[in-house]
């Protein structure tokens, strides 16, 4: 099976998150960087911090440089361009500046070790990633200096590699368990196009909660957090089709809304990082009728997984690709630590 | 006496406008950047250095008219350069990185773009860059002229063989590893990870009393929980690997080396470099200069040996922006001063400090070899110029309106010379009417006596009753239909009576006798923007 040439048909921009610290997203990123090497594919590299570091700053564990192979499209500030053990030939300096210096766009010359770093900005990525594959990178892969699932956000990629692994719990089914509600909730149905859409889409940037009755829609005065449930149960009537929470979705969101209410109206919200609700809460919303759509979802290429924890326990390679294999039919699962 | 060489102090500079359109010149390259902060003006003695200046902005002007497309593509070239005169200097004696390198290199190339499109623009000779290719032939030996850089194989054929032998060893080493990596999988069915290495949790103790057996497999690190290990290089793959930290070595050797050449290349040129950057800095101001003043209706400026300062259908500038932002029209205003002292006298609100300082205007801006915003203008450069005039700094500085101007008006004796341009908006008018009408007089009686051209704008009448005294008056409501003014006042609200009094207001200068009176509208304007019916009848009473 040809993974990366089969992704890079349908996407141009591939971010790789990790599900955790230390879920072996670099580990992740290095396995497909051998694996383009091996398919003969031309990788765009880039971090949305800087990536690469003999250490990784947060937590102190182990974290690998990338190797990159000859022909590779990646982005280096010019501060680290003379520690890269690759030989580099620069391309194109950009605008872009970093605390590294301005990142510049190079092309592997020679093949070795690079310590990748790029832009901060969401925008600017999305331009460096234009330009990556305008100099000739059938795919972009995008990697974060920390693990977070915030920059899985829509607008920074086509597609997300998600990385996950024994790191999330000693027991290999609660593994599957959230791995599989985090996919569920990246793939979240999107609101269709509609006077619904067309309405909250409208409104979207107050960053005010808006219901709408009737077709209508009305900004309420109130904004996320605690005890927004109970103003938000009051406004909700028979009328009430949508509710739009523009920041995070939690537990309180909901808590207080009458249970009839609820199974009555279809929540709205940006895209599904919005939503911080644990895996068995979120069974227990979705038995009670709670409906939710997002304006974009988060496209899931690929999942990854690492059978090993840095605390020392792990997992059967087999059995933990084939339960989650089995948990998600749909989304090829990788394991990074059997090449 | 403390010898000032400079023309105008900051304040002059400021509020004749000329730091505003400064301001608004759109420059492009960091060279144009840096002359325009060190540009000075040209002083009498040098009317043909800038007759030539302003010759060069005709030149662009009608070049940018002519070839558009051309400009477009000069002034794309214009933003992306960036000033890297720090490495040419740095060139001498240190090895230049590669990334200093690849920023020269795009340099040159940008340089060799301008040379090519300035020549076929036919621009002024002087601001054409020299031809930079011989050290551009040395730093892209490919000769493909691409904007990018890397210490290339074709630099050093020995850097190519030592490159091309390390890839050769890191093949061998991979291929080494990877039979041992099958080997172990075979005999003890352990998959290694790419890196040729494995992690086994502590408790497991099974499988680490089986590695412990391995040979060819070795401890590389232990945390509390797992160990971690790795391939050991045989006697054969570390033999490679000492080899290969040889070549590596030279490899680094060889591209200093390389390095190191190539920046005493680059100081070699280094004159023909900055002097590029020099010429290209003042291409750039010459070419905003000139769609500055294509923009916003500027004219070459006749420059003559005597001292003089005409110009007809003046605009300020800045003010012209705020009308024109409005949507109103700027009046246009002319007149034509010569050594002596005139007087703007006229109707409150009727522009006699901005006619002020459009004279300063234009006359600065020819004098430091700009167009001027006029229908046409003469202009006899000056030794010194200063305009005295109220403005908000002095006020947080704590001086009174008087006090401010007594000190303004020392600089200017102690530093006015022969040919200087005085500018004086309504001086003791913040004093006493007795003492402040005898020191005006006073002040224009001296500079009657010297070779100055002094304007002043001012309120007392019996300023202008000497015949010496050329009095020029503003038109203001003279002639406006005060019927219709009234009707359309009377149900304005308070900004719009402002706006409808400055529409009916007539702001041109026109040569009066010195014995005509100077109108009294004071009154008037004061009624029409609103002020007590009772107290403007009072103020009658009082005049009569």
């Amino acid at each position: 099976m040809y993974l990366l040439e089969e992704l890079s048909q349908k996407y141009k921009r591939i971010s790789i998150v990790g599900m955790a610290k230390n879920a072996g997203k670099t580990t992740a990123l290095n396995y497909l960087i051998e694996e383009a090497m091996d398919e003969g594919l031309t990788l765009g590299i880039t971090s949305t911090g800087r990536d690469g570091e003999g250490t990784d700053v947060v937590t102190g564990t182990d974290k690998p440089r990338v190797f990159l192979d000859t022909d590779t499209i990646v982005s280096v500030p010019t501060q680290l361009y003379d520690m890269a053990d690759a030989g580099l030939e620069i391309l194109r300096m950009t605008e872009y500046g970093s605390s590294l210096g301005q990142i510049m766009i190079c092309r592997v010359a020679d093949a070795g070790y690079v310590q990748v770093a790029g832009p901060v900005i969401n925008a600017n990525q999305m331009e460096m990633c234009e330009e990556m594959l305008a100099l000739g990178a059938d795919l972009v892969l995008i990697d974060g200096a920390i693990d977070r699932k915030s920059i899985a956000a829509p607008e920074s990629s086509d597609a997300i590699i998600l990385s996950t692994g024994a790191v999330l719990s000693r027991k290999m089914n609660k593994v599957v368990e959230e791995t599989v509600h985090t996919v569920n909730l990246y793939r979240l149905p999107i609101l269709d196009d509609g006077e619904a859409r067309k309405e909250i889409e409208g409104l979207a940037e107050n960053d005010q909660i808006i219901v709408i009755r009737d077709g209508k829609a009305v900004l309420l005065d109130i904004t996320t957090g605690l005890g927004a449930g109970k103003l938000l149960d009051n406004e909700i009537d028979d009328k009430t089709t949508h509710v739009f929470v523009p920041g995070a979705f939690t537990q309180s969101v909901v808590a207080d809304i009458n249970p009839k209410k609820l199974k009555n109206v279809t929540f709205v919200l940006k895209d599904p990082t919005k939503i911080f609700i644990g895996a068995t809460q979120w069974g227990k919303l979705c038995k009670r009728g709670l409906c939710i759509k997002v304006l974009e979802n988060i496209q899931v290429a690929a999942i990854t997984v690492n059978p090993t924890a840095p605390a020392g326990y792990k997992f059967d390679h087999e059995e933990l690709v084939n339960a989650m294999q089995e948990a998600i039919p749909d989304v090829p699962v990788i394991d990074v630590m059997l090449a | 006496m403390v010898v000032v060489k400079r023309l105008a102090n900051q304040k002059t500079r400021r509020e004749t406008g000329l730091d505003y359109v400064v301001g608004a010149m759109n420059l492009q390259t960091p060279f144009g950047q840096k002359l325009i902060k060190e540009q000075k003006p040209f002083l009498p003695g040098q009317e043909e250095e800038l007759r030539l200046e302003l010759s060069h902005i005709q030149k662009m002007m009608d070049i940018e008219k002519a070839h558009e497309k051309e400009t477009g593509v000069l002034l794309e070239a214009f933003m992306m350069m960036k000033d890297n005169s720090f490495t040419i200097e740095r060139s001498e004696n240190a090895a230049l990185s590669v990334v200093e390198i690849f920023e020269l290199k795009s340099l040159l190339l940008l340089m060799d773009k301008v040379r090519k499109l300035t020549t076929e623009m036919a621009v002024p000779e002087m601001f054409i860059p020299d031809d930079i290719n011989e050290l551009l032939d040395i730093l892209d030996p490919g000769g493909d002229r691409l904007n990018t850089f890397y210490i290339y194989d074709s630099f050093s054929e020995k850097l190519a063989k030592l490159r091309a032998e390390k890839k050769e060893l890191e093949r061998d080493i991979r291929k080494e590893q990877k039979k041992k990596k099958n080997e172990i999988r075979e005999k003890h069915g352990i998959s290694l990870t790419p890196k040729f290495d494995i992690t086994v949790a502590k408790s497991d103790s099974r499988s680490i009393e089986m590695i412990n057996e391995i040979s060819d497999l070795a401890k590389l690190e232990e945390d509390y929980m797992s160990v971690t290990y790795a391939l050991v290089p045989d006697e054969a793959v570390g033999a490679i690997h000492k080899r290969m930290d040889d070549i590596t070595a030279d490899i680094e050797e060889e591209e200093l080396e390389v390095r190191e050449k190539l920046s005493k290349d680059i100081w070699k040129f280094k004159d023909v470099l900055l002097e590029n950057c020099q010429r290209i800095g003042n291409l750039d101001i010459t070419l905003a200069k000139a769609i500055y003043a294509d923009k916003h209706d500027c004219v070459m400026p006749e420059i003559v040996t005597e001292h003089v300062l005409e110009y007809t259908e003046g605009r300020h500038l800045q003010v012209e922006d705020i009308i024109k932002k409005k949507g109103g029209q700027y009046c246009p205003v002319s007149i034509a001063l010569k050594d002596g002292v005139t007087c703007i006298t006229g109707a409150n609100m009727g522009g006699k400090t901005v006619s002020l300082k459009l004279t300063g205007m234009i006359a600065i801006l020819a004098q430091y070899g700009y167009f001027v915003p006029a229908k046409s203008a003469r202009v006899g450069l000056s030794n010194f110029m200063q305009i005295l005039i109220g403005d908000s700094q002095s006020i947080e500085r704590g001086l009174s309106s008087f006090g401010s101007e007594m000190e303004e008006l020392k600089e200017i004796m102690d530093n006015s010379k022969e040919r200087s341009l005085l500018l004086i908006d309504e001086i003791a008018s913040g004093t006493n009417p007795v003492e402040g009408l005898a020191l005006t007089k006073s002040i224009v009686d001296y500079l009657k006596t010297q070779q100055f051209i002094s304007l002043i704008t001012t309120h007392f009448e019996t300023v202008t009753e000497d015949e010496d005294i050329v009095n020029m008056q503003v038109t203001g409501l003279a002639n406006a239909d005060f019927d219709k003014l009234n009707r359309e006042i009377r149900y304005a609200n308070r900004r719009e009576r402002i706006e409808i009094i400055q529409k009916y207001m007539d702001y041109r200068l026109s040569r009066v006798d010195s014995s005509k009176q100077i109108p009294k509208d004071a009154l008037n304007i004061a009624k029409m923007l609103g002020i007590d019916k009772d107290i403007i009848d009072r103020a009658k009473q009082y005049i009569k």
